[in-house]
């Protein structure tokens, strides 16, 4: 009897530590969740699109140079770009499901801009890109086709009308917007502007009668009511930093950015021939002008960007180089970071009043621009319109395409993406230095090479559209559908 | 002494019994001369051995030594010969000729046929009967020249085990079983989360490594890659107390890199120090400054000077008074790191009797790290023991209770927070980091490190003794096993094992540290996680014998496991009060996170052994597993196995000198549940099945959600391994030689891989199943004892094996997976940051006298060795023992960051040459080694091979700065791919056991004295770091462990 007590209570009690769950049970994971509200996900995609701030854009546009190495953007020797857009139109299309699960016509209207923006970046880094048969991997396409870059704009032009139409104040309330606010007008007015962009970046192919794009910036432009722009820098597309960990300013305490990015010396001598007060703003002053006022030009030098690594560094050792602004690397919240600015739109307007397209003051436009962009800067206005009556700064019909050019390229310093560089790839202006010291021998990249990814996972497709646009190379220095005539 | 007394007096009558005994049974010895003979017999440690049978030779006259391994036996005089002999033991004969007192040591015998091993599910079975590989270790090499982990003990010891060994401290070591990590179980139980820090190995009784998934596949799964069955100490006969301690210093270094000490900080051969962020000609982090002790007859000190940051400050300009520019710093890395020292004690006691046994043990390991005010404690309590409830049920348990703490331990990836990176790579030699010690910007204390550079690098003493990251970890594991002898054929097991831990660790970042790209504002982190894991077996055995000729031996049962993990982190977003570490004092919002997991796994299985004839032994094996992280759907499913063995010796007649011979084979098939991500990590997420959101950037407290880039197969499927093993198992010449080898072959099908997939998809990658994987290689165990007397023996361990892995199957069908192609290697080492090269090899260098990119990745090695090596010998001289064991791996490549960044940098001592003097003096004199293009073209396929090249080339004759050359282009003219080849001397050990006739005198039953020593010499192609650790993210200097054992026991 003892000993089968003792059997009962040992065996009893080991096997209560045994414990039995349902499987079903232990199929529901507690820490992510199976469906999102669609708000969720517009934060996340709203806060990477709006996040332009790129160094690297600056050392190719010819504003900033590198003191670290060679660096492939100053010395253009980069090769092969990135499709990490792709994971962004990943998180677009989930909106566009939970915009159709809600029936909500506002964050409809928000999954075909953003869609649009970033197949865009897309076809304007490499040409062709996969979109039509894009981020189609759920319902098992892992080889989409390329598109034409023409097919590509021509869609989304058709979808940012679309998305027009679909946003208004009774289109659905907008949760999560860490840009607007759940503002509906607002997004109209990026959504228009943001069109107006790409139509003017198309400007090589004016001639062309199909595209008619003379005849759709005309349409946007002279039809506020039905498509309403940007009016100020308050309705600029603007991701604002904050002092939280995560959401400040990029380069906030970059050690790199505060020790190893100059100016360039195009760029410092553009600023000061024309007294702009921007570049007390963008830059510092040299270890040797620091007694100087900061208002004292001469406390300012670049370096430039085509010149040896070398030389570059000894300027900079013996005092004579100007750093990037303090500003951009010990203000947690700097300045906001543009998908796009009522400044760009400005210019945009002038320059489509300049080239004929619209019926337009150029001038009246180059001006606001100008304001807009001194005003983002902090600029006071008194230094705004001492600057404005500038000989230098003047506006003429002869010389108006290249000030209207140049405004724009000061304006997009440290802002905007690669679009200063991708004006310049369509303008020429304003010229970026070249050298032997240039790793492409073609001077300028108009491109980048397709992923070495594509190679191993979408080869046939990849190699398609290198054969219809660059007969078959994959090369930075071929032009793309967009920049031929 | 009266207890000693009374024991001698209770032998004597013994003694006098058992002469009586004979007397009566041998008339005739009554009238022959006898002579009286004593001693202790004792094994290769000096512990004595009860049980011994002492026989005269040629009588059947014996004695069995007692608890103390003590005997006296009578001897005819007619006879002179006495024969020692012990199950596992050599036996010894042994001439008397007229002494009266012998002492007899008796080793080991390593090809001992009938001992018996752990296999799967704890069951002890003779060696053999078995079908497939395993080898044991005994515990007592672990203790002597201790390591601060068991497993690192395990290096060079087994065939087919590879161990890297990690430089730093509180680094774990990766373990590899035939190219893949395997289970740790101890005492029967698994323990899945790889904790070998909570393993003492002074309550290691031994390990069997069961090597494959045919010896395995019971425990399923996790018993898919072989595994490390751990058994740990119980108590024997009588009381005993026993004391182990040990102290190994580590007094020198076996790698250290060596920096340059001819250029100071800076760049392009200036430097000037304003405040340390750029404002001078300094902040920028290079090495590339001027040449420092050059003559100036115009100063003072009849030295170039400079401003430095410890300059004094002229109280009239504000500025700093330059002073003399030299070399203070050559030896920066020794006068930094100090001594390490490791430091272990136990106590154990161990009784026992006829019904039962229990053993005490406590332990403490300390170790003090190189870095200053670094240290590890592991503290262990363990209770265990056996007892005989009644006729029919026995119970055994185990408890330990094991903390792991330390107030600081260092980091070690590549980065600020790595010692080496702030000493080895971006130090100047100018600077001498003993006058860093004061570490604190006077006035600004808690606010803001000295040092001289305030940009990218932290002072190392500041570090030191302010980034804290604690670590304190509490494991409590155990089992209870209760058996019950239904009858003489039938046995019921029950067994019920857990292993729980909880772990609470913070990092205190003081205020002005320096993390890439930040300068921290102070902030406290804290992450505590914690896991319960729960296993319980039930199975019944039952035995059977048919006939003369046939046993059956059958268990089935079935089995229960359950893991829950928890954890929490939380963080500030800076500090309000300096060096204040509480989350209330966080100056902005706090972060947080948390997660928590169940998982389980149900089995049932079962087994029939059949042997024939005692030599042929065939094992059929079954299991099915029904698991919680695959779709429920696919959450069941069966895996077999079936071995074979055969001792040909036993069933046919062999030439003489040759003993035994067995040959024995096993198939197994397992199969794994569980989604791995990385194949060489035991992390996994038990919901890794289930496609969900993840949570996305908080902005201003608005919280996001992203879709993750993996898209998850709904109906995936659980993994399987085939593995295939064959294996010989020779002994010849009496013994003296054992030979055994094994070929094996696993084929990993149906994969739960990652197959990547185009990004224009929309995801980055499908979890599927698929692919295959084949793993083969072979083992070689020799072991030999070429001379053995009773005064000396010599004992020889040598193991060698290979492994590769293949890619024998893609996903597709097409030729190619991943970076891939079917039939290659799978541990090809790729770059993507190489230069193009002319099909000689040279390389291609542009119009501005620097290297082309290459735009394709290119292949630089495999990772894994062509073979594993270890020899160990042992030799015995009376009371000497003298142990040494040399391992290595051949073949093998490794990347060298160390060696890549210090050329960056510019603290390799190869830099210095008259390129960096001109580049210092504004020259560009530095034409690379390459060629220009001329003309032609080049064209590739798809994958970078030429396919057709016309070009033609000239020398280049392009001079360019030096440093310029040195800061860009990382890859081209070094190779920072290394041979991975090394041979170590492992360890060398001496011991001395102290002689009876000494210990007579005292209390103590036993006494040893060793002298140890582990990782003493190196031989390798590798620069600056010790290959041993299979990786290098900027390796802690590798050290020398010298130290003492001393061994008592009462």
């Amino acid at each position: 009897m003892k000993f089968k007590n003792i059997l009962y209570i040992v065996t009893l009690s080991i096997l209560l530590l045994a414990s039995c769950q349902s499987f079903e049970d232990l199929q529901f994971d507690p820490n992510r969740p199976v469906q999102a509200e669609p708000g969720l996900i517009l934060t996340s995609i709203e806060a990477n699109a709006f996040s332009t701030v790129s160094a690297g854009a600056a050392l190719a546009s010819r504003q900033l140079i590198y003191t670290n190495s060679i660096s492939d953007n100053q010395y253009y020797g980069w090769q092969r770009g990135s499709f990490g857009d792709y994971d962004q139109l990943r998180q677009v299309s989930k909106l566009s499901e939970e915009a159709e699960r809600t029936d909500n016509n506002s964050y409809r209207a928000l999954a075909i801009f953003f869609r649009a923006y970033y197949i865009i970046r897309l076809t304007n880094t490499f040409g062709d890109v996969p979109f039509s048969e894009a981020v189609k991997g759920g319902e098992g396409n892992f080889l989409p086709v390329y598109d034409t870059q023409e097919s590509i704009f021509t869609k989304v032009l058709e979808d940012l009308k679309t998305a027009n139409s679909l946003m208004g104040s009774e289109s659905g309330e907008i949760l999560g917007d860490i840009i607007y606010n759940g503002n509906q007008d607002k997004w109209k007015r990026l959504i228009n502007s943001f069109a107006l962009r790409i139509l003017m970046s198309m400007s090589i192919k004016t001639d062309n009668p199909t595209l008619n794009i003379k005849g759709k910036f005309t349409e946007i432009y002279n039809n506020p009511s039905t498509f309403p722009l940007l009016r100020g820098n308050q309705d600029n597309g603007a991701l604002v930093f904050l002092d939280v960990e995560g959401n400040r300013y990029p380069f906030f305490n970059s050690n790199e950015l505060k020790t190893a990015y100059y100016m360039e010396k195009s760029f410092v001598d553009m600023l000061k021939a024309r007294k702009d007060p921007r570049l007390f703003v963008y830059a510092d002053k040299t270890a040797n002008g620091s007694n100087l006022d900061d208002r004292d030009f001469n406390a300012y030098e670049g370096m430039g960007g085509a010149e040896p690594l070398a030389e570059n560094t000894n300027q900079i050792l013996s005092g004579d180089g100007s750093p990037i602004d303090r500003r951009y690397h010990s203000d947690p919240e700097n300045q906001p970071s543009l998908l796009m600015g009522f400044a760009e739109l400005s210019f945009t307007i002038a320059e489509a009043a300049h080239r004929g397209w619209i019926t337009a003051n150029a001038a009246d436009h180059y001006h606001e621009g100008i304001r807009a962009s001194m005003l983002f800067n902090s600029i006071g206005n008194s230094d705004i319109d001492a600057y404005i009556t500038q000989e230098a700064v003047q506006y003429s019909a002869e010389t108006g395409l290249m000030k209207i050019l140049e405004e724009k390229y000061i304006s997009l310093f440290m802002n905007t993406g690669w679009e200063a560089f991708y004006n310049q790839r369509r303008t020429g202006i304003p010229a970026f230095s070249l050298s032997n010291q240039i790793v492409n021998p073609g001077g300028v990249p108009k491109r980048w090479m397709y992923p070495q990814n594509e190679i191993q996972l979408n080869l046939n497709n990849m190699n398609e559209a290198l054969q219809r646009q660059f007969a078959g190379n994959d090369d930075i220095n071929a032009e793309m559908w967009l920049l031929n005539p | 002494m009266k207890g000693h007394n009374m024991k001698i007096i209770y032998k004597r009558i013994l003694i006098l019994g058992i002469v009586a005994f004979w007397c009566l049974l041998q008339p005739e010895s009554l009238l022959a001369q006898t002579k009286e003979v004593s001693g202790q017999v004792s094994d290769d440690m000096g512990d004595p051995i009860p049980g011994v049978t002492v026989m005269v030779k040629d009588t059947s006259i014996g004695v069995v030594t007692d608890l103390n391994g003590k005997y006296e036996i009578s001897i005819p005089d007619v006879y002179d010969v006495l024969r020692f002999s012990y199950i596992g033991y050599i036996s010894i004969e042994e001439t008397v000729g007229s002494r009266s007192q012998i002492d007899i040591q008796l080793f080991p015998d390593v090809t001992d046929l009938e001992s018996v091993v752990v296999t799967a599910l704890g069951v002890e079975k003779s060696v053999k009967s078995l079908g497939y590989a395993v080898q044991k270790v005994d515990g007592e090499k672990f203790t002597k020249a201790r390591e601060p982990n068991l497993m690192n003990s395990l290096t060079g010891q087994i065939a087919g085990l590879q161990v890297n060994n990690s430089t730093a401290l509180f680094q774990d070591p990766a373990i590899r079983l035939r190219g893949a990590v395997p289970l740790i179980v101890i005492d029967g139980v698994p323990s899945t989360d790889n904790d070998f820090w909570k393993i003492n190995a002074d309550d290691v009784e031994s390990i069997n490594v069961l090597k494959g998934a045919t010896a395995s596949a019971l425990y399923g799964a996790i018993g898919r890659n072989g595994a490390l069955m751990i058994t740990t100490k119980r108590g024997g006969k009588g009381t005993k107390v026993e004391v182990n301690s040990s102290t190994i210093f580590q007094p020198s270094y076996l790698v250290i890199p060596e920096v340059q000490t001819t250029y100071g900080n800076g760049d392009n051969g200036q430097y000037a120090y304003v405040d340390g962020s750029g404002s001078g000609t300094e902040g920028f982090g290079w090495i590339w400054g001027p040449r420092m002790d050059v003559p100036d007859p115009t100063t003072a000190s009849g030295f170039v000077e400079r401003p430095q940051y410890n300059s004094p400050i002229d109280p009239a300009t504000g500025e700093r008074i330059p002073t003399p520019f030299i070399s203070r710093g050559r030896n920066n890395i020794r006068n930094f790191f100090q001594s390490g020292l490791i430091s272990s004690n136990n106590i154990n006691v161990t009784s026992g009797n006829d019904q039962g046994n229990f053993r005490l043990s406590a332990s403490h390991v300390y170790q003090k790290g190189l870095v200053p005010n670094t240290d590890l404690n592991n503290t262990s309590f363990t209770v265990a023991g056996g007892y005989k409830l009644s006729e029919k049920l026995s119970a055994d348990a185990s408890l330990t209770y094991n903390r792991q703490y330390t107030d600081n331990f260092p980091e070690t990836p590549y980065g600020p927070e790595n010692y080496l990176y702030n000493l080895v790579l971006w130090t100047g030699p100018d600077v001498d980091v003993r006058d860093l010690k004061d570490y604190w910007v006077a006035g600004q204390e808690g606010f803001r490190q000295k040092h001289f550079n305030n940009s990218y690098y932290n002072n190392p003493y500041f570090q030191a003794y302010e980034y804290l990251r604690s670590y304190h970890k509490d494991n409590t594991f155990g089992q209870v096993k209760l058996d019950y002898q239904a009858n003489d054929d039938l046995v019921f097991t029950l067994r019920t094992g857990m292993n729980v831990y909880a772990l609470d660790r913070t990092d205190k970042e003081p205020k002005s540290y320096i993390k890439y790209g930040r300068v921290s504002r102070g902030n406290f982190y804290i992450y505590n996680s914690g896991q319960i894991n729960m296993n319980t077996d039930f199975f019944a055995s039952y035995k059977k014998q048919i006939g003369q000729n046939l046993v059956i031996n059958t268990n089935a049962g079935g089995s229960n496991r359950f893991i829950r993990f928890r954890s929490e982190s939380l963080n500030t977003d800076g500090l309000a009060i300096p060096n204040f570490y509480n989350v209330a004092n966080s100056e902005q919002p706090l972060q947080g996170a948390n997660r928590l997991s169940n998982e389980q796994v149900n089995s049932v299985f079962g087994t029939v052994d059949f042997e024939f004839m005692n030599a042929i032994f065939l094992t059929v094996t079954g299991r099915n597993d029904w698991v919680s992280t695959l779709p429920t759907n696919n959450n069941s499913f069966f895996y077999p196995s079936v071995t074979l063995a055969g001792t040909i010796s036993d069933l046919v007649t062999m030439p003489t000198n040759i003993d035994f011979v067995k040959v024995r084979g096993g198939w197994s098939q397992v199969s794994d549940g569980r989604i791995r991500l990385n194949r060489n990590s035991d992390i996994y997420n038990p919901y890794e099945h289930i496609q969900a959101y993840s949570p996305g950037i908080s902005w201003g407290g608005s919280p996001s959600l992203v879709f993750p880039g993996a898209l998850i197969n709904p109906d995936i499927k659980p993994e399987t391994s085939d593995s295939f093993e064959f294996g010989l198992d020779t002994r010849f010449f009496g013994g003296k030689l054992g030979l055994d080898f094994t070929y094996f072959q696993i084929r990993d099908f149906n994969n739960l891989i990652t197959v990547p997939v185009s990004l224009t998809s929309g995801h980055s990658s499908r979890l599927e199943n698929g692919a295959e994987y084949t793993r083969k290689g072979w083992e070689l165990m020799l072991n030999t004892n070429p001379v053995s007397t009773n005064d000396f023996n010599w004992n020889v361990g040598l193991n060698l094996s290979t492994y590769k892995r293949f890619l024998t199957k893609s996903f597709d069908g097409s030729d190619r997976f991943g970076d891939l192609r079917v039939g290659e290697r799978a541990d090809q080492m790729f770059s993507n940051s190489q230069y193009q090269r002319t099909p000689e090899g040279r390389l291609i260098i542009g119009q501005n006298g620097f290297p082309i990119r290459d735009p394709y990745q290119r292949m630089m090695g495999h990772r894994d060795p062509d073979v594993v090596f270890g020899i160990q010998n042992t030799f015995n001289y009376k009371h000497f023992q003298l142990g040494f064991g040399f391992d290595g791996r051949i073949g093998g490549t490794i990347y060298s960051l160390t060696h890549e960044k210090m050329w960056w940098g510019g603290t390799h001592p190869g830099t210095v040459n008259q390129y960096r003097d001109d580049a210092n003096n504004g020259i560009s004199s530095y034409v690379a080694d390459g060629v220009v293009v001329t003309g032609g073209t080049v064209k590739y396929d798809d994958y970078g091979n030429i396919l057709e090249d016309s070009r033609t080339y000239a020398e280049n004759e392009t001079a360019v700065n030096y440093i310029a050359w040195n800061k860009t282009t990382l890859n081209a003219e070094y190779n920072h791919y290394f041979d991975a080849s090394f041979v170590k001397l492992r360890e060398v050990s001496l011991t001395y056991q102290l002689p009876n006739s000494f210990l007579k005198k005292t209390s103590i039953q036993n006494a040893s004295v060793s002298l140890v020593g582990r990782n003493l010499m190196l031989w390798s192609k590798v620069e600056n770091i010790d290959p041993d650790s299979g990786v290098d993210n900027l390796q802690t200097p590798s050290v020398r462990n010298i130290g003492f054992n001393i061994n008592l026991s009462f």
